[in-house]
Parts: structure tokens; sequence; C-alpha cells
């Protein structure tokens, strides 16, 4: 029972993945393409890291880090595999014991955001793939895409903090037996 | 150095380190210069694709019927417009069949072999593309053919205005395309355009990189004497191995002498845009395909 809700998680995940490449490209206005980036998928795992404890945060993170990595291949592999991997560890980390609040959810998801795209800033910026300047990239597309994601959280933090919620039970119950 | 020890018994920093080089060693073996996918890269890739493109395609068209909706208003002076330019073809492709008869002539009669006839003989194939992937530092698209439709690296990728990238990655079902903006003088695995002016076939320069800050191309190693001005149409001149001849790059926007004042920059607009893209050429150049033979 408990693997049939893990499946399902895992889909949805994929299809957020699918969605923030094929979708929102068309529903982002064009002016905005490239300042505002979705990462819904990243958004996902930290709800898994928040609700579901930092094991699974870490397994996701990984799998769909490695799924962009690989689909999108421009200049380097693994960048979005490990920093995926282990913001949504660390995240769990901190918080996966505590009953999460909206407002602490909520912080918690931009904050890892920014970390994460300033973390993949950091790495073309090492290996001189990129020449702009952290400020410029700050404004120019970190912080607009925060919002993005932010709202985006905002509208799932119901549906999905109960399917998490409901896979948590399945699992208890099945150690107990 | 006995901390150090300790530090390492905890199997979370232990993971953490083990994780980090690993990290590294990948980064440092995508950073080569790779020319082929390994078989995991090529399946995941494919398989992604295969389930992206039911979602891009109703998207796309989805978009384009409201699109289509707001330029119900235009497109009577759009219809208009388009009669004359057909019109102008009419004429133009008289004159082009005489001068194309004219050529191929000339070419017989000095004895141009196989390999030089076709050189500058392109087919188009039309790709659609089911994702993009917006990252800043490496933007790429994701199209629907690959190997097995004989796409290979290296072959330039064009839109109705003009080039916009190189296919960078190929896999059986879908390759990946790297936008022209991802041009970089710095790095070591771009290839920098060779370029000249439509009509003004002395002009020369090598479009190098881009400025994401101002967003424009930047064509650098433009001679002195140079008879290139603002709003020229710059093309591709083919005398690189990788860019055909004659593909649409974009429009001088202004030209100042360079770093070292020996020669000019030009910055240049591109013609093609890259957003929301739904249908793109892949250019399939047939020379080359004699030569891999």
């Amino acid at each position: 029972m408990s693997m049939m809700s893990t499946n399902r998680l895992i889909l949805l995940l994929f299809l957020l993945f699918v969605i923030e490449g094929s979708v929102m490209p068309w529903i982002i206005p064009a002016d905005y393409a490239g300042k505002i980036i979705p990462h819904f998928s990243f958004v996902f795992v930290l709800y898994a890291a928040l609700y579901s404890g930092r094991h699974r945060a870490l397994m996701f993170g990984l799998g769909i880090g490695l799924i962009q990595d690989i689909v999108y291949y421009g200049h380097l592999l693994g960048v979005h595999t490990f920093m995926m991997g282990l913001i949504g560890y660390i995240a769990g980390l901190l918080f996966d014991r505590r009953r999460s609040t909206l407002l602490t959810c909520l912080s918690v998801i931009g904050f890892a955001c920014i970390a994460y795209d300033s973390a993949v800033y950091f790495i073309y910026s090492l290996f001189r793939l990129t020449e702009e300047s952290y400020a410029f990239a700050l404004l120019d597309h970190i912080l607009p895409s925060l919002f993005l994601q932010l709202a985006f959280a905002l509208v799932i933090y119901v549906p999905v903090r109960k399917l998490y919620e409901q896979d948590a039970k399945l699992n208890q119950d099945q150690d107990e037996e | 150095m006995i901390e150090l020890f300790k530090l390492f018994r905890n199997k979370r920093m232990f993971m953490l380190m083990f994780g980090f080089i690993l990290f590294i060693v990948v980064i440092g073996f995508s950073l080569s210069d790779r020319k082929e996918l390994s078989m995991p890269e090529k399946f995941i890739g494919d398989s992604v694709g295969f389930v992206q493109q039911w979602f891009y395609v109703p998207a796309a068209s989805i978009a384009g019927f409201f699109e289509d909706i707001g330029k119900l208003r235009t497109i009577y002076e759009e219809n208009e417009y388009l009669r004359l330019t057909a019109a102008a073809y009419a004429r133009d492709k008289i004159g082009y069949n005489f001068l194309q008869e004219e050529n191929e002539r000339l070419q017989k009669e000095l004895n141009f072999t196989e390999q030089q006839k076709k050189i500058n003989k392109y087919n188009y194939r039309i790709a659609h593309v089911i994702a993009i992937d917006n990252n800043p530092y490496s933007k790429t698209l994701e199209i629907n053919l690959g190997s097995l439709n004989g796409i290979k690296q290296d072959m330039a990728v064009t839109t109705i205005d003009g080039i916009i990238g190189i296919v960078s990655q190929v896999r059986p079902n879908t390759a990946t395309v790297m936008p022209i903006t991802e041009l970089d003088d710095k790095s070591p695995t771009s290839n920098a355009i060779a370029a000249t002016i439509l009509g003004k076939s002395d002009s020369f320069g090598m479009v190098t990189s881009y400025d994401d800050e101002t967003e424009r191309l930047i064509m650098t190693r433009i001679g002195e004497n140079d008879k290139m001005i603002v709003d020229d149409l710059v093309v591709t001149s083919g005398s690189d191995s990788v860019y055909p001849r004659g593909l649409v790059i974009g429009t001088v926007e202004t030209k100042e002498v360079g770093n070292f004042g020996l020669t000019y920059t030009a910055s240049i607009k591109m013609a093609a845009n890259l957003n929301q893209l739904k249908e793109v050429f892949v250019v399939e150049v047939s020379a080359s395909e004699d030569a891999g033979k």
C-alpha cells in the first residue's frame, strides 16, 4: 500500500518536471522568459523534506536533479543533482521532525530556492561559464523566480501536505505491523 | 589530525565528502569535449523527451490559439503585405532560375568536383521543439529529431527569421540544441561563427560571444577598412567548418573600436527570437555527409 503511494509521489514529481520545461515556457510571458525560471520539482523535493523526512528528500532531489542534468545537458553534468540532493537533505535535517506551519514552510522554501539558485550561479561562474556578476544574477532572475516558486508552493501547500501525511501514516502503520 | 579522523567516523560527513568528490569528478568529465553521449544518458533523455512532447505540443497550440485571436485585427494588413511579398518572390524566382542555370554551367566548365558543387546545397529538416530549459547559464532546447533521423552533432539550427544555435548532443530520437546566446570566447567548447555582411562579401568578423546584460551578440575582429555600417544584415560566411553559408544572424547595432585599437567590434541584434519556439529547421549540409562516408 505504501509502495503505491510512493509511486504516486514519484509520478507527481516527474509530472512537475515535465510541466516545468514543456508547459511553463508558454505560460510565462515572452518578455520574462529567462528571468522567471520555474523550479517546481525542487519545491516538491522541499515539501518531501518538510513532511516526509530527509532521506526521501535526498532521493527525490538526486533523482530529479539527475534527470534535469541529463535531459538539458548544456555545459555541465551533475550540478542540479548535487545541489537538489544536498539542499533537500539539509532542509530535511533541520525541519523534518517538526510540525511546520505554512509560514515556516514558505520561508524554508524561499531560502532554499535562493540558496539553490546562488549555488548554481557560483558553480557556473567558478568554471567561467558565465560572466554575469552576482548582483546582476540576483536581480535578473534569482529574485524574480523566487516569487514564482513561492506562489507555486502556496498553491500546492494543502494538497501536497495531505498527500505526504497520508504517505507517512501508511508507512507508520506498516512499521507497526 | 586525530580530530579529522573523528570527523570522518561520522557517517554523514563521510557521505558528504564522498558525494562532493563524485560531484567534482562528474563536472570535470562533463567539461571535456564529448563526442557522443553514453547509453544511460541516451535512454533517459529519449524517454523523458517522449513524455515531454505530449505536453509541449498541446500547450503550444493552445497558446497559439489565443495569440491568433489577439491578432485577428491585424490579419488584413498582414495579408496585404504577404501578397506584395509573394509578387516580389515570383519576380525574383525567374531571375534566380536563370542565374542558377548559368552558375551550374560555369561550374561544369570549370570542372568543379562533386564535393565542391554540393558544398552550398542545404537540406532543411523541420523539427518540433519539445522542451526548453531556461537555466540562465546554459540555456538549451530539446527537439524531436535524433540520430535515427540523420541528425549529427554540430549541425546548425535556424528558424524562419535566422540562426538560433547548434546541435550539441544527439540521442536516437531527440537532440539538444545549444542556442547562440551561449557563445562565449572564454569557454573552451564554444565555436565562434565566421560572419559577413549580406551584399558586402568583403566584410568579415567573428561572432564570438553574447552579452547577457545587453542581450546582444558581440562580433569582433572586424577589419579597419571594413565597409560595414549600422543596420547591415549579418549572415554566416561559411568559412568556419561548422556553420553553413548564408544563414541570417542579425543586424548591426553599433560599431566601435575594439580593445586593442586595431580592429573593430560590433554589437548585433539577433534576428531570431528564442522564446516560445514551435518549429525549428536543422540545416543538413549534403557535402559534410559525403565527407563523413
